[in-house]
């Protein structure tokens, strides 16, 4: 078979796709007016921090070889819940609460229609990501909760810190949480070796159902806790906000499978990934491109992260490894 | 596999950044005035007709134009309008903006000096104006011809939309109006649930109450044209045209014209929005007030540019490819 690169070449292998973004990065800096400016990177980063803590969760969730496709739902059903509650006067740490709460509960009813009643994560977090969107229309009746919310949960969305936009810390400070647990923890150790092989992981005697349980709970928590910052940043809380993501965080996650440790889903690469995208959609627009152009270079690149990491997604969702 | 996966990570990027290189176009004219415009749904025909009649304005005028479209998104919807900001372009446009969302972009496009106007959205402080139609104007108008052309008696199904801010003025005018006129009864109604599939979650609903109250209804009232259109060809599939059941909607294209003039569709009437019109205006105000720096006060009064609907039945729907403005 030929190559465009050389054989073998293991660091190429390991950081070809960080080399795209740096090369993508680089292109749009000598040809998008104000791309590489300090203003525009932060803006890219602060973007992208949504995307990136759904699609960390989405991660952890297929690290434990399971696929939730319920996150974007669960999001928008924990944002009007929100909504809910600050537009009706409840107090802030209520509201605040309890769309993490949402996250969580829908996380852990995932993981117990996995592992207890033996659905492939496939179906049930299609299932359970229908109810949570029937949930948010059943709250909202359609309309979107609409009004100048009190500064303090203004602040978790729209607040800076040290000039550094609040969300780029919330997703630093996910990120790096998440690739400490999996990288530096026995609970990692046991994350990982569930997902890669599950039967040798209970032969060791790792309760994988339990770790399944807790992947798929993290992934819902981060839906609750991205949903806390979309309506904290945005003043509103729609039932359908987060539905938009749910595409581009599985391509991040695929594209990151392509890159540091290639094949298998991880953190890193999933940052890699959303800043791809993130950098690809600012770089578009800063040069002119139309919208049908950015639809059709996302289409592409998600064809390419699709084919990329099929096999991995292919055992996530159907559970070919049991 | 890990070759293979550098070999079509390169193969992708490469795709990627053809396809990036061809979306930039032929180079920019320099110092053209540069619009940005945000449609935040192109998939509705609505906002489509409203951003490509802005598209189209503007590139007639030798203006670079940047085209993007929401997708229905509001992080989406704010992230476009912020980048809109940091490519520096001389004014924007948004047609049906969440302005609300958006308040610290748009405040951020004003504290850079750069104008917005929104078509079809809210006013906003960080905003030129507005320009739209009444959305209860319109539901009163297509309600009140409704109710007469029933004689102010008899049953009506009702196909609603509440969560858009305009189709949901048009069902409230729409009880308003019936709650004084009792001779006329709801006797069944459904509520379109989401953006997403929406057309066959009328369809089914549709399907199930015109069943359901067959020969219980003289007309079926819907919140907007597209709603009209499955209503209608549920309606024809059972045999019924023109005057059996009276089917009315609101937005006006040239699809709903088409179904007036046909004598075998059911549908009857529309209130015709002036989509292309209002967008040829938000660029024609754009150049008078931002490009030629003519006072905003002689052409717009407010933070509001109301744009009359014009009401379509058999009588007067245009020919086909003619407009009734």
């Amino acid at each position: 078979m030929t190559t465009l690169l050389p054989r073998h070449d293991p660091w190429l292998e390991r950081y070809g796709t960080c080399l795209a973004l740096l090369t993508l990065v680089a292109f749009f800096a000598l040809t998008a007016p104000n791309f590489a400016s300090p203003g525009n990177l932060l803006n890219v980063l602060r973007q992208v921090s949504f995307l990136a803590i759904l699609a960390v969760g989405f991660t952890l969730a297929l690290i434990v070889a399971e696929l939730d496709l319920s996150f974007a739902n669960i999001c928008s059903f924990a944002a009007v819940a929100m909504g809910a509650l600050l537009y009706g006067g409840w107090p802030i740490a209520l509201g605040l609460a309890v769309p993490v709460a949402i996250g969580l509960g829908f996380g852990l009813a995932n993981g117990i229609a996995v592992t207890r009643f033996k659905i492939p994560s496939l179906i049930a977090t299609l299932a359970t990501g229908t109810i949570a969107n029937g949930a948010a229309f059943l709250l909202t009746g359609g309309v979107a909760f609409v009004g100048r919310l009190p500064d303090a949960v203004l602040a978790l969305g729209r607040g800076a810190i040290a000039g550094v936009p609040v969300l780029v810390v919330w997703m630093i400070a996910v990120a790096a949480l998440a690739q400490f647990v999996v990288r530096r923890t026995r609970l990692g150790a046991h994350m990982l070796a569930t997902g890669e092989a599950e039967d040798a992981a209970r032969l060791a005697g790792i309760d994988v159902a339990r770790i399944k349980l807790l992947g798929l709970a993290l992934s819902g928590g981060l839906a609750g806790l991205t949903a806390v910052l979309l309506v904290g940043a945005l003043s509103t809380a729609a039932p359908t906000m987060a539905y938009d993501f749910l595409m581009r965080a599985i391509a991040a996650v695929l594209l990151g499978m392509t890159t540091i440790e290639p094949g298998r889903p991880n953190v890193p690469g999933t940052l890699v990934g959303v800043l791809m995208i993130g950098s690809l959609t600012n770089g578009l627009v800063l040069m002119g491109a139309p919208y049908f152009v950015q639809d059709i270079v996302l289409g592409v690149i998600i064809l390419g992260a699709v084919g990329l990491a099929a096999s991995r997604l292919k055992r996530a969702a159907f559970g070919l490894h049991k | 596999m890990t070759e293979t996966i550098t070999r079509r990570t390169a193969l992708t990027t490469t795709a990627a950044a053809t396809l990036v290189a061809a979306g930039a176009g032929p180079a920019r004219a320099q110092g053209a005035f540069k619009l940005g415009v945000v449609a935040f749904q192109m998939s509705a025909e609505t906002h489509a007709r409203v951003a490509n009649t802005i598209d189209a304005e503007a590139k007639k005028k030798g203006w670079q134009v940047t085209l993007l479209n929401s997708r229905g998104s509001q992080p989406e919807h704010v992230a476009q309008i912020d980048n809109l900001v940091q490519a520096g372009v001389n004014g924007m446009i948004l047609c049906m903006a969440r302005v609300g969302e958006a308040e610290a972009q748009l405040a951020a496009a004003k504290a850079k000096g750069i104008p917005v106007i929104t078509v079809m959205a809210n006013t906003s402080p960080h905003t030129l104006f507005d320009i739209s139609v009444d959305d209860f104007a319109a539901g009163a108008q297509i309600t009140n011809y409704l109710l007469a052309r029933m004689n102010y008696e008899g049953g009506l199904l009702a196909q609603r939309y509440e969560a858009n801010v305009s189709t949901r003025a048009r069902g409230k005018v729409f009880d308003a109006i019936l709650s004084e006129n009792t001779g006329v009864k709801v006797v069944g109604q459904h509520v379109m649930a989401r953006p997403q599939g929406w057309q066959e979650d009328v369809r089914q609903g549709m399907d199930a109450l015109t069943l359901r109250h067959q020969g219980q209804f003289k007309a079926v009232w819907t919140a907007f044209d597209g709603q009209a259109f499955i209503i209608d060809d549920i309606l024809q599939g059972r045999g019924a045209k023109k005057g059996d059941v009276l089917v009315t909607g609101v937005d006006g294209g040239q699809e709903t014209f088409k179904r007036i003039r046909d004598a075998r569709s059911t549908v009857t009437a529309t209130v015709a929005i002036p989509f292309e019109p209002m967008g040829v205006r938000a660029v024609d105000l754009m150049d008078k007030i931002v490009v030629q720096k003519q006072p905003k006060g002689r052409h717009v009064a407010g933070a509001r540019v109301l744009v009359p609907t014009v009401l379509v039945d058999e009588t007067n729907a245009p020919a086909e490819g003619a407009w009734p403005w």
